[in-house]
């Protein structure tokens, strides 16, 4: 089955060939990941190939434990494959480094720090030539930014989940990374705090010139759909490969209210709906 | 105004006086079964007043004020304390956050946290030729196994989270500890040096009766020989209430440095 070719607005289709002549940031090449485990080994994700271009956004979506945060954690260096390879920015990833800012699934805040020095001390693990004046000026931006001066010298404890989050953003962007991680970033959140917060990342996106490369694990098709430029679908696991990359040709700036009346969106949303529940449909009757 | 009114307001209190009449009623029991042979609260309040009188008096060696005693045992515990939490709190930070470490040094702590303190003291005789320093050897023995063993279970058990945010963040190993090891393990460490305090605070009391000398311990041995029961039973009013003070503040310490 393939994607049937969307009727895609004008300037849009351009777009997105712009996007796709662009150099690769991340190079995922034959990737599987198997763990060892008391039962036997398990292998998570199996022979893989992805390849993103920079400044693209790309959503890795399937259902509960298909590998999706497996394989994310190969791009970002926590997880290391059992066999294949992954090039980020033409480097061959051996672990975490400052070129990919991760964002974790549940925040990751250190709880006895407060915001500022939740960034602070990733700004100043990071940039250790700069000058502490530096990494001050740039933990404040960067908290300005996401609208959290006035909360920083709160604990994480004090805050809401999606200032928390927010922060977790923050800390990722302030160590201004080309390629930014997202790890089922919104998934604890309430559906109002998500799509404000899906409007300030791609705010934050826009703000470096659509430069960052974003990969994010979810399993929300509406945030995948309006955030992405591409979707890529997995297969259940154990043992999961990609099912599918759907295309999103949807002109951007995106308008929340607006998209969800596009055809184009339908279709996609359709889609995606297809082949991440094709398999419970015998069920549903 | 409203709040002088409710009963909640007293009820602490009314608990308070409740267990203070247990005590003394059951106390008074005694007293009265043995035929006085245990002295009576009362006679015991007039001896226990006598000695508060004047703490701080020194007739001699053999002859000084309660208060005396107990700063001297006070000096020795915080110095065996002290001394047992240098040890015992870079050991755990070590063994908690190594795994080849855990696996060496883990045998020697079991081995050795069952054995009375006491055991210890000759040995402490004989490194330090005086009392003084095997009392102290004694009370750092003691100290050392609760802390090292809660500081080491606390660095164990940082969780994954914090791990992958100094990784993916690169902390440097001394960020890492300052940052993340360090603040995780705190209030384990503080749970630790609360149960090392009071596990002191108890076994003073049997090696000053070994070692001699001036401390809280000996003064009830000393008490004993002078066939004085009512000065037995003031000290450990006074020995259970310092005991008391010292866990309420490591309770404070550990209420302090909580997170979230």
């Amino acid at each position: 089955m393939t994607l049937n070719p969307i009727s895609a607005p004008v300037d849009s289709a351009s777009e997105f060939h712009k996007i796709q002549s662009r150099p690769a940031s991340i190079e995922v090449k034959n990737i599987s990941v198997a763990f060892k485990t008391p039962k036997g080994t398990f292998t998570a994700i199996q022979d893989i190939d992805l390849t993103i271009q920079k400044g693209e956004i790309v959503a890795l979506i399937g259902h509960s434990g298909c590998g999706k945060s497996t394989l994310m954690g190969t791009i970002s260096g926590m997880t290391q494959p059992t066999s294949g390879t992954v090039m980020a920015n033409g480097n061959l990833v051996k672990g975490p480094g400052p070129d990919r800012g991760i964002v974790f699934q549940n925040y990751s805040l250190l709880p006895w720090l407060s915001v500022y020095q939740n960034i602070y001390e990733a700004v100043d693990s990071v940039f250790k030539g700069k000058t502490s004046a530096e990494k001050r000026e740039i933990t404040e931006e960067n908290l300005k930014m996401v609208n959290l001066w006035p909360h920083k010298d709160k604990l994480p404890g004090q805050l809401s989940g999606g200032m928390k989050q927010r922060v977790a953003i923050a800390r990722a962007f302030a160590i201004n990374p080309s390629i930014l991680l997202l790890d089922e970033p919104f998934g604890a959140l309430d559906a109002l705090t998500k799509g404000s917060m899906h409007i300030e990342l791609l705010k934050l996106w826009n703000l470096d010139n659509r430069n960052k490369t974003i990969v994010m694990v979810t399993h929300d098709i509406e945030e995948a759909i309006f955030l992405s430029d591409r979707v890529v679908v997995m297969n259940n696991g154990p043992a999961a490969t990609i099912k599918e990359i759907v295309d999103v040709r949807l002109p951007r700036p995106r308008n929340k209210k607006d998209i969800v009346h596009d055809p184009a969106y339908m279709e996609i949303h359709d889609r995606l709906m297809g082949l991440l529940f094709d398999k419970f449909s015998i069920e549903d009757d | 105004m409203k709040k002088l009114l409710n009963i909640q307001t007293y009820l602490p209190l009314l608990f308070g006086i409740g267990s203070a009449v247990i005590l003394i009623g059951a106390w008074w029991g005694i007293s009265l079964l043995t035929n006085r042979e245990i002295p009576s609260p009362l006679m015991t309040w007039s001896v226990f007043n006598e000695m508060l009188a004047t703490p701080f008096y020194d007739y001699g060696p053999n002859d000084k004020g309660i208060g005396n005693q107990l700063i001297s045992s006070l000096i020795r515990v915080f110095s065996g304390f002290g001394l047992g939490s240098l040890v015992a709190i870079p050991l755990g930070l070590l063994i908690g956050s190594s795994k080849t470490a855990f696996r060496l040094i883990n045998p020697i702590i079991q081995i050795l946290r069952p054995v009375s303190p006491l055991a210890w003291f000759p040995l402490g005789l004989l490194a330090f030729k005086a009392a003084e320093g095997a009392t102290i050897f004694i009370i750092f023995v003691t100290s050392v196994w609760p802390t090292l063993i809660n500081t080491a279970f606390g660095v164990a058990s940082i969780p994954q989270d914090h791990k992958n945010v100094a990784k993916a963040y690169g902390f440097s190993r001394w960020k890492y500890i300052i940052k993340v090891i360090i603040p995780f393990a705190l209030p384990h460490i503080i749970t630790g040096l609360r149960l090392s305090i009071g596990v002191a605070w108890m076994v003073i009391v049997a090696g000053e009766m070994l070692s001699g000398g001036v401390g809280i311990g000996f003064f009830v041995w000393d008490s004993w020989n002078a066939l004085s029961l009512e000065k037995i039973l003031s000290a450990i009013l006074i020995i259970g209430t310092v005991g008391l003070l010292l866990d309420k503040g490591f309770d404070w310490l550990q209420k302090r440095f909580a997170f979230a």
